[in-house]
């Protein structure tokens, strides 16, 4: 009796282990959980393909990565799902599988990962540039979407495809253009009595009176580094010439060339002075706004797209329509033109290319969609994103946003863009503009080490390609 | 039955399926990815191979100095400031009369909580304003320390949080051998004129020994791979001051510029550490498994 009850024991604990076993597989496989959904979307591919008008109604998935998610990205959440609604609509039997995930997460994480594994999804945000696209593309992961805009005819609309093109071909179409630049808080402004820079000495003179007045006069968090290096990047194309940021990858400029060497050290400067938010290495970027919307700091250096948080009185408060921006000024004995503005034409979808013909078929309403007048002009007014497609007058007279304004009347006014480096130096290079930064900042190198440090980098990508 | 078990030939039978299986999916995979240590495969492209560059880099690379460091750094913090504290922690609680569950789930909570929600919690704790740490020093009149922002208190930070995660956990342990402990050897040392804390010292301390010891191993083989910590609360900054080896690998292999080759050679080397370590305390307190009562 007691031997049958052990053995039945045994065999339940058998049982036991062996469905933990199938529990544990099955949520493992979760990650992999694409794969059956994309066996089954292909073999509706080759059904529609045999017989079109049966397998239309078929239901199918299409994944689609995007960024917009938080607070400050509501108006351009807003704008996807609309395109979502009228493509889902459009193609019988399509549901696009939304994916929020947070920007840095999914550019320096999430999407490499991916791509090594060869599992992105159908449609993604996507960044131009070396680093990015040019990256996936040249590794084949990323579709040719040229065929698709010269169809839709909008291949000439774009204002500029430069970071998203390879030997002639298109692999990803950026959503909006942006350019960095000083937003400031004009109540704390006209408190103290200074004016909106216009010159070097101005914006120096305002740094120092807000912190004479114990406000820190540039709101910054640079726990991720790509959010001092906003402003290196202009203070290079300030100090060395807009040449420069194009000028590395291609031999011309050096790091550690007295111009960009100078355009650290007078970062370094304000970092001595205290002119950065204290224990800036700790906060994120959504910290940075906050620091600047509680009117901790007077001043901002942060791209055209934040321009839509301060005419939401849910996020900005009080300070909903009180805040101006301005470019950097031309610096006193910077090489180049000093009229040229950051501008970048980087940020936008992809498109895998492994995808069958339905997939492409969402993938041509998707872009049909999202890429017009329509979307761009509301991307425009609802979010302060600059257009990437080049819009009539008409339209273009409909923005009233005085911030919007402003960043577009510096845009025309400027004698020409510069982009960032992030999308001109390879990502090796690139990863070491970000360790070096955060060592300035806490002061473990020297501008002109940092520099030095740079070009050793840089020298062994230029010979290497 | 007898006679089978005497003959290799079942024996292997037996031990086969298991060989096979841990050859498959732990050894197979292991030394087939370890190959791409000598390549410089970023995942995408093709790959060199580079020969013994990756490690020679890695172990140039003064981050990699630091994560080393810092590894030992918690290594030293967990043996010689957690287990003295785990110790007399678990004999206070013991020797509480009222309320003793209370405690024991009292400190065991934080080691059930998850890493990120602890990390994040911790976050705010340590928040440089208004967090309670800098209000709290803030009443003595110390100045605000940007704790998470700091080179200097950030790595103290992380070991404070860490350590705060995982003593209940160990207090358990220690307290479930102290109550192990037979009561009638308290109560000889006690007519004897023994005092609370020289039984302590000469009686508790000495059997729970063996229970001591494998806590110190766990610790050690946990701060060898501790990191997910470190990735919640600072990705290893600021300036690599919180990096420790894995999470040096997972910021190289993974981010911006992928490197798996890279990673793949500073897993090996990780892998080599910790070898390294628990075969140096296996051989200096390894004698201790004969002596005493066998808890673990």
């Amino acid at each position: 009796m007691r031997k049958r009850l052990y053995a039945a024991l045994a065999l339940l604990l058998a049982f036991a282990v062996a469905a933990a076993a199938c529990g544990t597989g099955n949520s493992a496989g979760t990650n992999g959980g694409q794969e059956p959904a994309r066996a089954d979307s292909q073999t509706g591919g080759s059904n529609a393909a045999a017989s079109e008008p049966a397998a239309k109604a078929e239901p199918f998935t299409v994944s689609l990565r995007h960024i917009q998610i938080g607070e400050a990205q509501k108006f351009r959440k807003a704008i996807l799902d609309d395109v979502v609604r009228k493509t889902e609509e459009e193609i019988p039997g399509l549901t696009f599988e939304l994916d929020g995930v947070e920007d840095e997460v999914n550019r320096f994480t999430k999407l490499p990962a991916e791509m090594a594994a060869g599992n992105p999804p159908k449609i993604f945000d996507l960044f131009g540039g070396a680093g990015d696209a040019l990256k996936y593309a040249k590794a084949g992961r990323l579709l040719d979407v040229t065929p698709i805009i010269e169809e839709l005819g909008i291949k000439d609309k774009f204002l500029n495809l430069s970071q998203f093109t390879l030997d002639g071909k298109v692999y990803g179409l950026p959503i909006g253009g942006s350019t960095e630049g000083f937003f400031y808080n004009k109540v704390l402004f006209e408190q103290l009595g200074i004016k909106e820079p216009e010159t070097w000495e101005e914006l120096e003179q305002a740094a120092e009176t807000l912190k004479q007045n114990g406000i820190t006069p540039f709101a910054m968090g640079s726990k991720a580094a790509w959010v001092p290096l906003m402003m290196v990047n202009t203070l290079i194309g300030r100090y060395a010439g807009p040449e420069a940021i194009d000028g590395f990858s291609a031999g011309t400029h050096k790091w550690n060339d007295p111009e960009v060497v100078a355009a650290f050290a007078k970062y370094e400067e304000w970092v001595k002075k205290g002119y950065f938010t204290k224990g800036e290495l700790g906060l994120e970027y959504a910290e940075m706004l906050n620091q600047f919307l509680m009117g901790k700091a007077g001043m901002m250096f942060d791209g055209s797209w934040r321009s839509s948080v301060f005419k939401d009185p849910e996020q900005a408060g009080e300070l909903t329509g009180k805040v101006g921006f301005f470019a950097m000024p031309p610096v006193p004995g910077g090489k180049g033109d000093q009229t040229f503005v950051n501008g970048n034409y980087s940020n936008g979808y992809g498109f895998s290319a492994d995808l069958n013909e339905r997939e492409l078929m969402a993938d041509k309403a998707f872009i049909k969609n999202m890429y017009n007048e329509e979307m761009q002009l509301r991307g425009l007014l609802e979010d302060g994103v600059l257009p990437s497609m080049k819009l009539s007058d008409d339209a273009l007279a409909k923005v009233e946003d005085p911030l919007v304004k402003k960043v577009m009347q510096i845009m025309s006014n400027a004698g020409g863009a510069f982009s960032h480096f992030d999308s001109t130096v390879p990502s090796d290079v690139y990863r070491e503009t970000e360790a070096e930064i955060q060592k300035l900042i806490s002061g473990m190198t020297t501008p002109q080490a940092m520099g030095d440090a740079l070009q050793a980098v840089q020298d062994a990508a230029n010979a290497r390609e | 039955m007898r006679t089978a078990l005497t003959s290799p030939v079942a024996y292997a039978l037996f031990v086969l399926p298991t060989i096979l299986l841990y050859g498959l999916f732990f050894l197979w995979p292991m030394l087939s990815s370890s190959f791409y240590a000598f390549t410089d495969w970023n995942g995408l492209e093709d790959y060199r191979f580079v020969g013994f560059d990756n490690f020679l880099r890695a172990l140039r690379d003064e981050r990699f100095h630091t994560a080393i460091v810092n590894n030992l750094a918690f290594i030293g913090f967990s043996v010689f400031v957690q287990i003295p504290l785990i110790v007399l922690m678990a004999m206070l609680i013991s020797s509480v009369a009222r309320l003793q569950r209370f405690y024991k789930t009292a400190v065991f909570v934080p080691s059930i909580l998850s890493t990120s929600v602890i990390g994040i919690l911790w976050g705010f704790l340590y928040e440089p304003e208004m967090g309670a740490i800098n209000r709290l020093l803030g009443f003595f009149g110390i100045e605000p320390i940007y704790w998470l922002a700091d080179p200097d208190w950030a790595l103290l930070a992380v070991l404070i949080t860490n350590a705060w995660q995982w003593m209940g956990f160990y207090i358990v342990l220690i307290l479930a051998a102290i109550l192990a402990v037979p009561r009638h050897l308290h109560e000889a040392a006690a007519i004897d004129g023994a005092g609370g804390l020289r039984r302590a010292l000469s009686i508790t301390l000495p059997l729970i020994r063996p229970v001591i010891s494998v806590v110190v191993l766990l610790s050690i083989a946990g701060a060898m791979r501790v990191v997910d910590i470190v990735l919640v609360m600072t990705k290893g900054g600021p300036v690599g001051a919180t990096e420790v080896m894995a999470s040096y690998l997972v910021n190289k292999a993974l981010g911006v510029d992928p490197n798996y080759g890279f990673g793949t050679a500073i897993s090996l080397i990780i892998f080599a550490f910790a070898l390294l370590l628990t075969s140096l305390y296996q051989l200096v307190f390894g004698h201790n498994r004969d002596e005493g009562i066998e808890y673990a």
